[in-house]
């Protein structure tokens, strides 16, 4: 035991700048959100309204979570739990596969196997790492909360419940990391569970059951699949309740402790989906720059996809009957033929739009990772090799921002496609199936301008490319998503490429400003190819 | 004509800073064609740094560097037709197998010789099926080898390239040395491995802190150094001390050793021919004698 003590210290003193990263950034969106909260629906009649407008639009449940009575503290949670539960969630399984998989497959845990510990003293001592971590997390996001003017109780009660999501998934990527035989697929599929609980938990909140007042909404049954959906119930700030926090650490518990049995009765190095043998020779395409930005992107990007599907099918399928659900409320239909214009027709646009443009995130998400992987190759000297070869930098950038522009298209397209299948199969007549694709593809040319900013950092500044990319999405998702609860400046909030984008179907397209965007990323990408032959290759 | 007499790799005064450190400082290199050249030097000494300013991956912060007669930062296309290059440390695509990196990185460079390619996978003994990720380093490195070599070129820049490899994979690394050789191939040869570029290398380059301390072919850098000396039954040991170009005595009773100047051999060997003496071994100056000098900062300022 002290040896494992030792080894999670050891752990975290490799972590020590990502887990504070990780810790306080959660901890600042809470405290940002509820400041927002405090100022701008400080009183009770905006807060009532806020809620009665989410509770009329399922994209807004589907989105955020559910209305749960006024409250300064009830408005925070419904705003934003469920994204600050998304993060535990991702900042505990990136957290568990480093320390895991990833050391097996580099050769790491071979170094620490040699030390007179039992096999399992590693996951042990990660797994240790991982309650610590969330544990810090509950803290600070409680203070968070606090700081912000929230009761302690319920401050605590919301921070313990997003620590729990996060001891849930320590758990379940303990397992995942036992099962597939790379860190990479380890940290996809990990990862992936936890959009999937976010996503099952918006289809259940979705298709929930507003209450006469429209200040609460309560889940249909499919939240009760999801861990972030749990949590949800704790329901801090009106009427705590710790059994699903209880029953969240409880199932972390089981999965960590299965994991530490997998590990115990296997090899260093072996999974339970082993690693399988590759082609003798290189297949068509094998031998150029595209074929290989392709072939290291494509399990990448089916990842994307099956969450774009996801997305877009929920999107097809559930709107209409969302739709219904919210018209069948005597009080609320009245409330959308005010609000929505259009009445239930435009609700189902509503809410295929807002998914949509969820999506559109994925896009850029999945073009900037194509286009980040070229940094990895740098780094880990594999650009090296490729470069020595008679063809151009520029070349080599060329290929990844095409495969990351195609996969964009891709992801957008796959959205779509989704949402129109899901749309004829729930049979609403007078939808707008036929429109959902281009509406899908609308996004692209922000995911374009997203993708090529990230190539401009990688080609003058290297080193900082990683973080400032995928920080680049953060802040367009951030002002896009929270600009106006923010209250911040048009101005600023008009640097994001997602607020050129057209809203569609709620919209109609906006020609003038996807070209426009169009013309931006190009610009960026001749930018990037320019300044990538004029720097040293840097590990 | 010009082709033969002009040196296929010629650096001057080669400076490269990376930040504060000063990686490359003033270095000299010249490779003439057909050449195996040995590149040596501790670690840390700006062997990789040289060859990536050779293939034009990172650009010198003073000097000029000409390959092929070529600056390989302003055209490295052109220059890297002709290169096949086999890095320090080897990584590879953990999702690709074996054979479809060597296809990879022979297909960028124009394509493998199809029988070469074969040859070499069956003298390596390597199975080009498995995937990067389970390779070892030695492994790895058999990647790079047989796709540099797969397809002919005019320049070989290898940077340790037989770390990892055991005795019998070595051993085919330096039949392929030697057929590039043959064919007329120039070769830079990053090497620690001393019996290695005393087999294969026409000339030696030693480095140091960025900078060349020795260059030139191997007997002559023999020429230059010390014969070492033992000798029992000398009447009075000490008398050595004033002979001319000798160092480090160290006497043992009779016993006496130490290493004399090749230009001081004949006054050396007359000081120590007296009737009483029993036994003398006399040891030629061994490469790594040589190296070691270089590579310890002890010796270094202790004799220069």
């Amino acid at each position: 035991m002290p040896g494992v003590v030792q080894l999670a210290l050891f752990q975290a003193r490799r972590d020590r700048v990502t887990l504070p990263v990780w810790i306080l950034g959660i901890a600042l969106l809470g405290f940002a959100t509820s400041n927002a909260v405090v100022t701008q629906f400080g009183d009770e009649p905006s807060q009532a309204a806020i809620l009665t407008l989410a509770a009329s639009n399922p994209a807004f449940l589907f989105l955020r979570g559910l209305p749960d009575g006024t409250g300064v503290g009830a408005v925070v949670f419904f705003q934003g739990y469920a994204f600050t539960a998304v993060l535990a969630g991702l900042m505990s399984t990136f957290l568990v596969v480093r320390h895991t998989r990833t050391d097996e497959e580099l050769g790491r845990a071979e170094l620490l196997g040699s030390v007179p510990l039992p096999r399992a003293a590693s996951l042990a001592a990660t797994l240790l790492l991982g309650a610590a971590a969330n544990l810090l997390l509950a803290v600070f996001v409680t203070a968070g909360y606090v700081a912000a003017g929230l009761p302690v109780p319920g401050a605590a009660g919301a921070g313990a419940a997003v620590g729990a999501v996060g001891v849930f998934f320590v758990g379940v990527a303990a397992v995942v990391a036992q099962v597939l035989p790379s860190g990479r697929s380890a940290n996809g599929a990990a990862a992936g569970l936890v959009g999937a609980a976010y996503l099952i938990r918006g289809v259940g909140d979705a298709l929930g059951t507003p209450a006469g007042d429209l200040l609460h909404v309560s889940s249909a049954w499919p939240s009760l699949l999801s861990p972030i959906g749990w949590g949800q119930r704790s329901r801090p700030f009106t009427s705590l309740d710790l059994l699903p926090v209880l029953a969240l650490l409880a199932v972390a518990l089981i999965l960590g402790a299965a994991a530490v049995l997998i590990r115990q009765r296997r090899d260093v190095g072996a999974s339970l989906l082993p690693q399988r043998d590759g082609r003798e020779r290189a297949g068509v395409g094998g031998t150029s720059f595209v074929g290989l930005a392709w072939r290291l992107q494509r399990s990448t990007l089916a990842g994307w996809c099956v969450g774009a599907a996801a997305l877009g099918a929920v999107a097809g399928a559930l709107g209409p009957l969302v739709s219904e659900t919210v018209s069948s409320v005597a009080p609320l239909k009245d409330l959308i033929s005010r609000l929505v214009p259009g009445g239930q027709a435009g609700l189902i646009d509503v809410f295929i739009t807002a998914l949509l443009g969820v999506a559109g995130v994925f896009a850029a998400a999945a073009g900037i990772q194509a286009v980040l992987r070229m940094r990895a190759e740098e780094a880990e000297g594999r650009a090296e090799l490729l470069l020595a070869a008679p063809v151009t930098r520029a070349r080599w950038l060329g290929a990844n921002v095409f495969i990351a522009a195609v996969s964009a298209v891709v992801v957008s397209g796959t959205a779509g496609t989704a949402a129109a299948i899901g749309l004829g199969l729930s049979g609403t007549a007078n939808g707008p199936a036929g429109s959902v694709v281009p509406a899908a593809l609308a996004h692209v040319p922000a995911a374009l301008v997203f993708l090529a900013a990230a190539s401009v950092v990688f080609a003058a500044a290297p080193r900082l490319s990683v973080p400032l990319g995928w920080g680049m999405l953060a802040a367009g998702l951030v002002l896009g998503e929270f600009g106006e609860l923010f209250g911040l400046p048009v101005w600023l909030q008009d640097l994001s490429p997602f607020r050129h984008s057209s809203a569609m179907p709620v919209e109609s397209f906006d020609q003038a400003g996807a070209l426009g965007l169009a013309v931006v990323a190009a610009a960026l990408a001749g930018l990037a190819a320019y300044c990538i032959q004029r720097r040293d290759l840097t590990a | 004509m010009n082709a033969t007499t002009q040196p296929i790799i010629e650096t001057l005064g080669l400076v490269k800073d990376f930040g504060r450190t000063r990686a490359l400082d003033g270095l000299h290199l010249s490779v003439a064609a057909g050449e195996i050249h040995g590149f040596l030097g501790p670690n840390g000494a700006g062997k990789s740094t040289t060859l990536k300013i050779l293939l034009g991956l990172i650009r010198p912060t003073a000097g000029t560097v000409r390959v092929f007669g070529v600056d390989p930062w302003a055209d490295p296309v052109s220059t890297h037709r002709d290169i096949a290059y086999v890095p320090g440390d080897v990584s590879l695509w953990p999702n690709l197998s074996g054979g479809e990196v060597i296809d990879l990185l022979t297909g960028l460079r124009g394509g493998a010789d199809a029988d070469l390619r074969r040859e070499l996978i069956e003298e390596f003994e390597f199975d080009p099926r498995k995937k990067a990720r389970t390779y070892s380093k030695g492994n790895r490195q058999k990647v790079a080898l047989i796709a540099a070599f797969a397809r002919p070129a005019r320049l070989y820049l290898l940077d340790e390239p037989s770390a990892g490899l055991d005795p019998v994979m070595d051993a085919v690394f330096r039949r392929q040395i030697e057929r590039v050789g043959r064919d007329g191939a120039t070769v830079l040869l990053c090497s620690h491995i001393l019996s290695e570029v005393e087999q294969l290398c026409d000339r030696v380059t030693i480095i140091r802190s960025g900078t060349a301390v020795e260059t030139g072919t191997l007997g002559e850098l023999r020429h230059l150094k010390r014969t070492h000396f033992r000798v029992t039954g000398l009447a009075d040991p000490a008398r050595l001390a004033a002979l001319p170009g000798t160092h480090g005595i160290s006497i043992d009773g009779a016993n006496a050793e130490f290493d004399a100047d090749a230009a001081d051999l004949g006054a050396v060997l007359a000081g120590i021919g007296e009737p009483g003496i029993s036994g003398l071994t006399v040891a030629p100056p061994s490469l790594e004698s040589l190296f070691l000098r270089h590579y310890s900062d002890r010796s270094d300022s202790g004799v220069q």
